[in-house]
């Protein structure tokens, strides 16, 4: 039993000392990533509100990239296990609420029926997911990109004509999450800071899951996967088992975010499924870059607070799919590897800057901003006559 | 001497076009045999239908698995390769956005069949790269183990190439031209190797070669491929000094 605590100890101690020691590790990255999460609950309601939905979507992108960024499928459908997640929830809430009070107590019913509805939404997704991608990953490319289209307008269209009377058709199903009563203490799932917590919990360890995937042996097949299928396939790896396998676990943690999305949001529509919901994590994950573990984070927090900033000019807010091209087309010009990639390059540029100032002095500093400016400056005027340049595609 | 491999009237079609004319092969477990061929022989299909690429038109495809022959012929190519069967790629085909030790965790990863590991993490497995290490080693490729591929030389490239084919520990191993595109040091360097993997590991080699240095180098037997059928097979010296050969690979031109 001691031996196995000082391991954990000692891993923790590990762990800590990779975090405030020296260079930019994964850990530090994580540790200030829990660092801000804490400061933001503290902060004014309206902000709070804002940054919950940021973590929603950021996982829905996270979640998407799996397939994308690590898998090399690109699913135009993946709001279908998103709208999935929300339904499952909702559907729950407005049929089955009084049965689980009934089980548990009304104290606490309500935190009972989110869990019970959360797992629903899951199942849901498991359910549409396992012949969705059974039928999908055995097309690659664009014709995969098509058919996870058709599959999720399909859904969509379900959601919408509501056939058997389920879904509430395009009103959607309201999600009222009560009140906790719990030893005294009572407190509103839905209130913006309790939901905040709830969402960033979740987030966070679905996160930390999704990492913990790329870096298993299961990662790994997905790179080999994204690189060369022919020749995973000539190693002796099952091809379209293991697109499969990953189609259904991204479908599974996205159909997480589409549950927390019902209950921020208080109601789940058809929306939630549309297809234009489908290209929010593509856009982000583009905008972000697909090649960092981190891209579609860095991209789901540009995709939502640029929203955010355009809209608080109502002028401009009519435009905001305009800024979006825009955004759109400056990084798949210039910054093939999207922000995160463009955050990495000015980090290695400013070490470099910090070594040429550690050589020769604030001159050496000055003339290597110079040249390596004027470098970047003629490369781009080139590369924008001669296509776009490949900065090279890495996984972090 | 066991056979490990077998082909009965192995036959593909194209439409009118018969890429691979009823050939039937047997390879044994003790030498290494070089398939060559003018270019349109039918080299390349005949290695895309013993790994389960291609489907044969007719035909069977026998492989020594467990210690008995095994039919294969419908076998898709990641069954064909977890029944023993390896090959090289004429044209690199490797992980380039990886790096070499990555490249070859994924080889290993299928040969254990962990590829649903959601749980371990490679970089930490000890026991995985201790036997990557040892690979490395065998093919050169330790110094460059943290490189990603896609910034490796040519030659580099055709060590990764091999060593990705071997890591599955296959019984049968089909090089596809594994000089394709060396210059005379590397092509060197691969020979040797070849040779020393053959001393050293239990495994029957089948070659395809255009440079016929190596081929004469390397082989024990020659089979000579010519618009699809077997023209010629048996051992180097007869076979090269056979006129048909000569006539197969300089068309009316003489020598």
């Amino acid at each position: 039993m001691s031996t196995q605590n000082d391991g954990l100890v000692d891993r923790i101690g590990n762990v800590g000392r990779q975090a405030i020691g020296n260079g930019w590790t994964t850990e530090r990255f994580a540790l200030l990533g829990l660092l801000a999460l804490v400061v933001v609950s503290v902060g004014p309601q309206f902000q709070v509100y804002l940054f919950t939905e940021f973590l929603i979507i950021a996982l829905f992108a996270v979640a998407f990239n799996l397939l994308y960024g690590y898998t090399g499928l690109l699913s135009f459908g993946h709001a279908m296990f998103f709208g999935a997640g929300a339904y499952g929830l909702a559907i729950v809430l407005r049929d089955y609420q009084s049965a689980i009070a009934e089980i548990v107590g009304t104290g606490l019913a309500p935190l009972a029926t989110f869990v019970v509805g959360g797992i629903a939404g899951v199942a849901l997704a498991l359910l549409i997911a396992i012949p969705v991608g059974y039928l999908s990953v055995r097309l690659e490319e664009i014709y995969f990109a098509l058919i996870t289209l058709a599959f999720g307008m399909l859904f969509y269209s379900l959601l919408l004509q509501d056939p058997y009377g389920l879904t509430n058709g395009s009103d959607g199903i309201f999600v009222a999450l009560g009140g906790v009563e719990l030893g005294g203490t009572e407190f509103r799932l839905a209130g913006r800071r309790i939901y905040y917590y709830i969402t960033a919990t979740v987030v966070t360890i679905s996160i930390y899951g999704i990492w913990r995937i790329v870096n298993s042996p299961f990662g790994t097949i997905c790179k080999a996967l994204r690189e060369s299928p022919d020749r995973a396939a000539a190693l002796g790896i099952n091809v379209s088992v293991h697109r499969w396998m990953t189609f259904i676990v991204s479908a599974l943690f996205v159909s997480i975010a589409g549950v927390l999305i019902a209950g921020f949001s208080s109601v789940a529509t058809p929306n939630e499924a549309h297809w234009s919901m489908s290209a929010t994590p593509v856009v982000a994950t583009v905008i972000g870059g697909a090649s960092y573990f981190g891209g579609p984070i860095v991209g789901a927090f540009l995709y939502h607070y640029v929203r955010w900033g355009i809209s608080r000019f109502p002028a401009l807010e009519a435009y905001w799919e305009l800024f979006f091209g825009i955004m759109l087309i400056v990084v798949v010009l210039y910054f093939k590897q999207g922000a995160a990639g463009g955050l990495a390059m000015v980090g290695a540029w400013l070490r470099n800057v910090q070594a040429a100032y550690d050589r020769g002095g604030a001159n050496a500093a000055t003339a290597f901003v110079r040249e390596s400016i004027g470098e970047k400056l003629g490369s781009m005027m080139s590369r924008s006559t001669t296509g776009r340049s490949d900065d090279g595609g890495t996984d972090r | 001497m066991t056979t490990v491999l077998r082909t009965e009237e192995l036959r593909k079609q194209f439409g009118d076009l018969v890429a691979t004319d009823d050939v039937s092969l047997e390879f044994d477990d003790q030498h290494v045999t070089s398939i060559i061929g003018p270019n349109g022989a039918g080299k390349t299909t005949f290695y895309n239908l013993l790994t389960g690429v291609l489907q044969p038109t007719s035909g069977e495809i026998w492989l020594r698995k467990d210690g008995d022959m095994t039919e294969i012929t419908d076998a898709e190519p990641h069954e064909v390769a977890r029944s023993g069967l390896s090959r090289s790629y004429q044209i690199t085909n490797i992980f380039e956005g990886l790096t070499v030790r990555e490249n070859l965790q994924v080889a290993r990863i299928a040969h254990e069949g962990r590829t649903f590991d959601m749980r371990s993490r490679p970089d930490a497995d000890e026991e995985l790269n201790e036997e990557i290490d040892d690979l490395m080693e065998l093919t050169n490729l330790t110094e460059i183990a943290e490189t990603k591929c896609d910034t490796l030389s040519h030659g580099e490239k055709r060590n990764v190439e091999i060593a990705l084919a071997l890591a599955i520990e296959p019984s049968v191993f089909l090089l596809d031209e594994p000089t394709a595109g060396m210059n005379p040091t590397e092509t060197e360097e691969i020979v040797s190797l070849i040779r020393e993997l053959n001393r050293d590991i239990d495994a029957t080699f089948i070659v395809t070669e255009h440079d016929m240095g190596v081929v004469t180098d390397i082989s024990d037997r020659i089979v000579v491929l010519a618009e699809g059928a077997v023209l010629a097979d048996g051992e180097p010296e007869a076979v090269l000094s056979d006129e048909r050969v000569t006539e197969a690979y300089l068309g009316s031109e003489t020598v």
